[in-house]
């Protein structure tokens, strides 16, 4: 059963520090150079917690690390035999209860997505179950969606209706709160003295401001059209060497991507007798990603370098998942200086399509 | 530089980076630009998109050769015959920018005369491009109010560079495409600092911001602040520095007494520079060498003392771009282990020497940058802080910085004509050595790989050296995709994997020089330009056969 409370604004860091002393906080921070980036808070009085801009990175690096120290190896000799071998020691994650804060819509939603790929296939991931577990979240619902934003056409915000601990709202002088998985319950038992019961008046209110939210997107986004599409016939030609050539292969969309969750693995020596075997982010437009032995690769880069991420996202995905692994969060948006992102493919997959159905 | 200063007294883009998305015409020569400045790439697209023309000078079929409404690709060494035919064309079709010539340049009538001497047919000949597309590269770029020059290397890489440099200024102000917003002559940087290496006189006749060393003002203002004479003598160049001195010396000035110690920060001259057998015999010839990196690189080896240095992210300072912007960048770890910043080895040195550099912190020495540097006179700390950079000039802390350069009047006053004439590339193609080899960088590594070559990511993808062959060649030579080749010039032996493409013209070949497997600059020639001393990397000759497995 959701629980609906009321929660003074100039309580909101009171009840953190609280939080924060069985938990570490992690929260959008303003940073001295001007960006807000989800950041560890240690001091709360001099952090400057930012919950008005969206954070350039998502959560994404806290559970699945750019770089992950899997395990260390050392060159022994075995006392028995006397042959030198390779040994590994695995890398122990710390596992320290973490209060996320000031947690969008789109990025909740990618949490709950990298899931599926890290715990729900077979083998689970202990590096990122580890960090997972111990997690609860804090969200805050998008009563304005910033210019690029598109979580209406992924399904995936402006507000939740699930996967939160606490739901916030914010209805100017307080937040409206409602709880969803059972931590968040705790916290308001444990923590009463924050809290105070919403009125039916209060709950219309944020019912209102859900409503409104939808209705101030900028991006008229055709995600499901586009795949649907996708699903229907081969991806008109001419989009993908088009959208390519603007494509300078710095993997950016898919690092800042909150769902991109390919890596690679490398072992790298330290010394003679020892080194570390790390994981690091990888992505599907880098050459390498695909190259075979031989330097044989079946993606021609030049041409069709963005193909796989963009049919990975809109087709492949639905017809794992049933939905497309965007969430809307427009970071490649942001980022691309190519103007190569998502938005601009289903643009034009939308668009050509249409054009088609003009001339028949 | 040299070339940009003697023609408008100023060695730095004239325009900004920004500029490129209103530019009608953008002529691109000598640079691979998505690959090499990728953000500059993506303004010429976009500009592109939005009608504007592209003219690409270049050997090669590079991408954005391949973009391009033009695509001329000459014969490479052969830049200031081109322009020269350019320009005779734009003489020919009455484009010239009369006014402009008239009101903000001088030596015109030496360089009409020069061009009316210029026969097309010639031009092709030597070119290897033709007359039409000659004559429709003048139109486009001469018709438009707006015209962008953006040169690299490829022009500047010659024994010929300031000359081919003067050509590309010369075609601007035959037909007034400069001292204007939207349209100039713009020279692209290599790397995050060399504009400001430059500026704070890494060079060997200047002090900071190019003040005379031997202007008696300026000296005395030096002295004053830094308490020592200065030396009235000219430094040496790179190259005089790496190959005067040393039993290999010939061809290159005598230096009055040899270097006996070197002093080598962030630069790993025994890949970089050309004839790196000379460069070695040179360094392993000096008395005493100190080498500052951030790695042990193939020079530091050969050093008698290494200073472990901190790298970009240990330190606060500035870096100047292309487009003359100073920006601060901020430090983000504290030093690693026993590693120092540059400012403090250089301090621990001179104390040392008995000279104390007691600055408390890199922005005090900006404030003395400011005071001492013209054109750095407003760059204090606290103003870059939490932006984008200023632009020099910038005299003091009301000046908002110079978007675009030469308004209203060249820095030197009136523009100089400067004609050129053809100069043969200095190693002539030969029956035993006739592929022209061209060197340049390829996307995914810089410079001598000393750091990313340790980025596992980037050397998955570009594990090895390469060499572009034209298929063609390929055929003749019995290669394949993949086949090893050896690559031979007079002076040294380098193998590399075979790339068959036509984005080379049969008869060229085209390697990076990142990969110590394959010193490629033990195959470059140590000839220079004589007025900037920048050697001619983009032109030796080699010959190449198959390696048998």
């Amino acid at each position: 059963m959701t629980g609906r409370y009321l929660l003074a604004k100039d309580h909101l860091v009171p009840l953190l520090r609280k939080i924060a002393k069985s938990n570490r906080l992690v929260a959008p921070v303003l940073n001295e150079y001007g960006d807000t980036l989800f950041s560890h808070i240690t001091d709360l009085d001099s952090a400057a917690i930012d919950l008005a801009h969206q954070p350039q990175n998502s959560l994404k690096s806290f559970f699945f690390p750019q770089t992950e120290k899997l395990s260390t190896y050392l060159v022994e000799k075995s006392p028995k035999t006397g042959n030198v071998r390779y040994n590994f020691y695995p890398h122990t994650v710390e596992n320290q209860p973490t209060a996320y804060v000031g947690v969008r819509s789109c990025d909740m939603f990618a949490v709950m997505y990298t899931d599926m790929t890290f715990l729900h296939n077979g083998e689970r991931d202990n590096y990122y179950q580890k960090r997972r577990d111990n997690a609860f979240f804090i969200t805050l619902a998008c009563n304005h969606p910033f210019p690029n934003c598109f979580c209406n056409a992924t399904r995936s915000g402006p507000f939740l209706e699930l996967g939160y601990d606490l739901q916030l709202t914010d209805l100017g002088d307080r937040y409206f709160v409602e709880t969803g998985r059972s931590r968040g319950m705790k916290i308001v038992e444990q923590m009463g003295q924050f809290f105070k019961p919403a009125s039916e008046a209060d709950r219309r209110e944020q019912f209102q401001l859900a409503l409104e939210a939808r209705g101030l997107f900028q991006r008229n986004v055709h995600v499901e059209l586009a795949s649907k599409i996708l699903q229907e016939q081969d991806e008109p030609v001419g989009i993908i060497s088009e959208l390519s050539s603007r494509c300078q292969d710095c993997a950016g969309c898919a690092y800042v991507c909150p769902t991109c969750t390919c890596f690679n693995i490398a072992d790298l020596p330290l010394d003679e007798e020892s080194g570390e075997r790390i994981r690091s982010w990888d992505a599907c437009t880098f050459a390498g990603f695909s190259k075979m032995a031989g330097d044989h690769n079946p993606v021609q880069c030049e041409s069709q370098r963005v193909r796989k991420r963009f049919l990975h996202k809109l087709l492949h995905d639905v017809a794992k998942h049933g939905r497309p692994s965007c969430v809307g969060c427009g970071r490649c948006v942001d980022i691309c200086f190519g103007g190569v992102d998502i938005i601009s493919f289903v643009d034009r997959v939308v668009k050509t399509i249409d054009h088609c159905r003009d001339v028949d | 530089m040299a070339g940009l200063a003697t023609t408008f007294g100023s060695g730095a883009m004239t325009n900004s980076i920004n500029e490129l998305d209103h530019a009608q015409v953008v002529l691109v020569s000598g640079s691979n630009t998505t690959e090499a400045h990728p953000q500059v790439a993506r303004r010429i697209y976009g500009c592109v998109d939005r009608g504007a023309k592209l003219i690409v000078i270049d050997p090669r079929r590079t991408k954005i050769a391949r973009y391009a409404d033009l695509h001329l690709q000459l014969r490479p060494g052969t830049d200031i015959p081109l322009l020269n035919g350019i320009m005779r064309s734009i003489i020919d079709e009455n484009l010239v920018d009369d006014l402009f010539i008239e009101m903000r340049t001088e030596n015109f009538f030496a360089m009409r005369d020069m061009l009316l001497q210029i026969d097309l047919d010639q031009v092709a000949a030597t070119t290897n491009v033709s007359k039409c597309m000659i004559r429709q590269a003048a139109r486009i770029y001469a018709q438009a109010q707006r015209s962008v020059i953006c040169y690299c290397l490829g022009v500047t890489q010659h024994i010929c560079g300031t000359s081919n440099v003067q050509s590309y200024a010369n075609l601007a102000m035959l037909t007034g495409h400069v001292e204007q917003e939207f349209t100039g002559v713009d020279p692209l940087r290599g790397q995050n600092n060399v504009q400001g290496a430059c500026d704070m006189a890494a060079l060997p006749n200047v002090l900071p911001g190019y003040q005379s060393l031997d202007d008696p003002g300026v000296r005395n203002k030096f002295k004053q602040s830094w308490g020592v004479e200065l030396p009235k003598t000219q430094g040496v160049t790179l190259l005089d520095m790496t190959h005067g001195g040393s039993v290999w010396s010939e061809g290159f000035e005598q230096l009055p007494e040899p270097i006996r110690a070197m002093y080598i920060m962030g630069e790993n001259p025994m890949l970089s520079d050309p004839g790196i057998k000379h460069v070695e015999a040179t360094l392993r010839d000096l008395d005493f060498l100190v080498v500052a990196d951030i790695f042990l690189t193939e020079t530091a080896v050969l050093a008698d003392v290494v200073f472990p240095a901190a790298s970009f992210a240990e330190k606060i300072g500035t870096v100047t771009n292309s487009e003359r912007r100073v920006q601060l960048m901020n430090q983000a770890i504290t030093p690693v282990g026993n590693s120092r910043t540059d400012d403090k080895i250089i301090a621990g040195i001179a104390s040392r020497f008995g000279y104390d550099m007691e600055y408390e912190s890199s922005a005090e020495i900006m404030e003395e940058i400011c005071l001492l540097t013209p054109l750095y006179g407003g760059m204090y700390h606290d103003r870059l802080k939490g932006s984008w950079g200023l632009q020099w000039p910038c005299s003091d802390r009301t000046h908002d910085g110079t978007q675009y350069l030469h308004k209203y009047s060249f820095t030197r006053g009136r523009g100089r004509f400067e004609p050129g004439d053809h100069v043969e590339p200095a190693e002539p193609l030969s029956e035993e050595y006739p592929f022209l080899l061209i060197t340049g960088r390829a996307y995914h590594h810089y410079h001598t790989g000393t750091m990313t070559r340790r980025s596992h990511t980037l050397v998955r993808e570009h594990d090895r050296p390469y060499i572009d062959m034209h298929p063609e060649d390929g055929k003749r030579l019995g290669l394949q995709r993949g086949d090893m080749v050896q690559v031979d010039s007079r002076r040294g032996t380098c193998n590399f994997t075979v790339k068959l493409t036509d984005q080379m013209a049969p008869g060229e070949l085209y390697c990076d020089f990142h990969f110590h497997e394959a010193p490629v600059n033990t195959l470059t020639i140590s000839c220079s330009d004589p007025v900037a001393r920048c050697p001619e990397f983009k032109i030796c000759a080699v010959k190449a056969e198959k390696v048998a497995l």
